[in-house]
């Protein structure tokens, strides 16, 4: 199936090439450290009986105490960085899914031999692979971490495993997808991204105008990616998949608007 | 049986108008120079052809499909000018990720991969990335990229331009040898070497058709054109302009000599008659104007 082989190509292009594989570990380095001078500190901090009573009581105080809820300190703060951190590297990874290849001209090569459509979705699906990899390698290196300072809480870490990373694939859906429309329109990744940076900056302003003249209107709360990530760290447990509603919602619209760009633009 | 058929195609860029209401219909078999000076709508009608970009009028069908349709995959190929491949992929991944595009299996897209490379006497690059090859080179490649699957009909958009004469000469061996396979349309502004390819050509203007016909001047029964071994100009045109039949003597830009004779004579007989009693010697003698002559003149 074309669309598979396309997603299947997009695999290869970060994990196959040389330039995919500086990618790949500079973003593992970025996350060791977060992990090494992050996680592991805060942990430690956490779990010492000590400071475990002020940690609770400041994150009651910002109504943030669902974050204790998770089985283990150590994946209460890799739910918290994931979901601010990861969509920044998303939004670099998922940059280049149209732009180089439509400006070079190689989209034409591929065009010949299958719909616009196919291409679109099939980079959008690659994407999406790649994700789900990277926030399995994240994961994996806290569940390491886990079995290194606390092995007794292991077991139950495992069973929210399922929960953490579903939830932090879902929130990244809509950066992909938002990566996939503008990377229609730029040149180049880097030119994507800026899109990606003014689109939201501007967004922002019309929301923000909007309410100032109308009040308060909850539809234009959800507009933007990531936009419910901070009600989601209130949540834990499959709760917090009560939200999933929104991002899989941007995802949609970010994706329809994308593939009638793909239909119209020149190649 | 046609194999492009367009009815009042236009392609406007905001007030440019790059195609205008352009009728054509163009049949499967011999290749098919499509030519024109700098803005003619070339590009554009290929482009056009291949689903690159939309048309803002009228209607072009290929192989009785619209273009871009998932039908023709396979059916119709391209070599788009400017076109590059991925800087990041070697020859071989690219070529056969188009081929399985294409419907082939990886077993069946490896072999055509391989049988392509081998048409284009380049089976060493499978490995290399397309940025370490000659421009020449790069450009055989993506004629290879064009042959995959053995399509019925192959757009060729400027395949030897910026090339050296090397490549130039493997390129053109390689469309003659490829010819009975598919109906080729080539647009090149290199009219001898259409003459060398082609049987018709298709002449755009301003984004308009001005002439579509046989490319042989056989027909074109009032000219002759020679191009001379060394020989004193004013001589050579005073012993023509002697010969019955002759009407006028012209040194053309490129060294040939264009002799316009009245229907009558059989000049070309009187004309090697007299280089003979000289003792001249020519290089190429052809019944008729060249391309250029006949569309520039």
């Amino acid at each position: 199936m074309a669309v598979l082989t396309i997603a299947r190509l997009e695999l290869f292009r970060l994990f196959g090439t040389r330039r995919g594989w500086i990618a790949t570990i500079t973003l593992l380095l970025i996350w060791s450290m977060i992990i090494r001078f992050v996680i592991y500190p805060a942990a430690n901090l956490i779990n010492s009986s000590d400071s475990a009573s002020l940690a609770g009581a400041i994150l009651r105080h910002f109504d943030l105490d669902a974050i204790t809820a998770w089985p283990s300190a150590e994946i209460s703060l890799y739910w918290v960085l994931s979901l601010y951190l990861l969509p920044f590297f998303c939004v670099v990874i998922a940059a280049d899914q149209i732009a180089s290849d439509k400006f070079r001209g190689t989209l034409r090569y591929i065009t010949l031999r299958t719909s616009r459509t196919t291409v679109f979705f099939g980079r959008f699906l690659g994407q999406a692979f790649i994700q789900f990899l990277l926030v399995a390698v994240t994961l994996v290196a806290v569940l390491a971490l886990v079995a290194w300072l606390s092995p007794d809480q292991l077991s139950s870490v495992f069973g929210s495993v399922p929960i953490v990373m579903s939830n932090v694939f879902v929130v990244l859906l809509p950066y992909i997808a938002l990566m996939s429309l503008v990377s229609v329109l730029a040149k180049s990744a880097i030119q994507a991204i800026l899109f990606a940076i003014i689109a939201w900056i501007l967004v922002l302003i019309v929301v923000g105008v909007v309410q100032s003249n109308f009040g308060e209107i909850e539809f234009l709360n959800w507009l933007l990616p990531g936009s419910q990530v901070s009600m989601l760290i209130k949540l834990s447990g499959w709760q917090t998949m009560q939200l999933a509603i929104i991002p899989l919602m941007q995802t949609g619209v970010l994706l329809t608007l994308g593939w009638f760009a793909m239909q119209r633009c020149d190649l | 049986m046609s194999i492009i058929e367009s009815s009042n195609l236009s392609k406007h860029y905001g007030s440019t108008k790059a195609l205008d209401s352009l009728d054509i219909k163009i049949e499967a078999g011999e290749p098919v120079a499509l030519v024109g000076p700098n803005g003619a709508g070339k590009t554009t009608f290929l482009s056009l052809i291949c689903g690159f970009i939309r048309s803002s009028g009228g209607a072009v069908n290929v192989l009785g499909h619209t273009p871009g349709s998932q039908a023709l995959s396979g059916r119709m190929s391209a070599l788009p000018q400017d076109a590059r491949f991925d800087p990041a992929l070697s020859v071989g991944r690219q070529l056969t990720f188009y081929a399985q595009l294409q419907g082939m299996s990886s077993g069946a897209a490896r072999r055509e991969v391989a049988r392509v490379l081998d048409v284009v006497k380049l089976p060493e690059v499978i490995n290399d990335k397309s940025e370490s090859l000659s421009h020449g080179m790069r450009k055989r490649v993506a004629l290879a990229q064009a042959l995959l699957g053995s399509p019925e009909l192959i757009l060729l958009d400027e395949p030897t331009a910026g090339i050296d004469p090397p490549n130039v000469k493997i390129i053109r061996d390689l469309i003659r040898e490829q010819a009975s396979n598919a109906t080729f349309i080539i647009s090149s502004h290199n009219l001898d070497e259409l003459e060398k390819l082609c049987t018709s050509v298709v002449y755009l203007e301003k984004g308009k058709l001005v002439h579509m016909g046989p490319i042989d001047a056989s027909d074109d029964v009032d000219y002759l054109t020679i191009r001379m071994q060394s020989v004193d100009e004013q001589l050579f045109v005073e012993a023509c302009l002697a010969l019955p039949g002759v009407v006028k003597v012209q040194r053309q830009t490129q060294g040939d000599y264009l002799i316009e004779c009245n229907e009558d004579g059989a000049v070309d007989q009187s004309l090697l008659a007299m280089l003979a009693a000289r003792g001249w010697s020519y290089r190429h003698l052809a019944k008729g104007r060249s391309l250029e002559e006949r569309l520039y003149g």
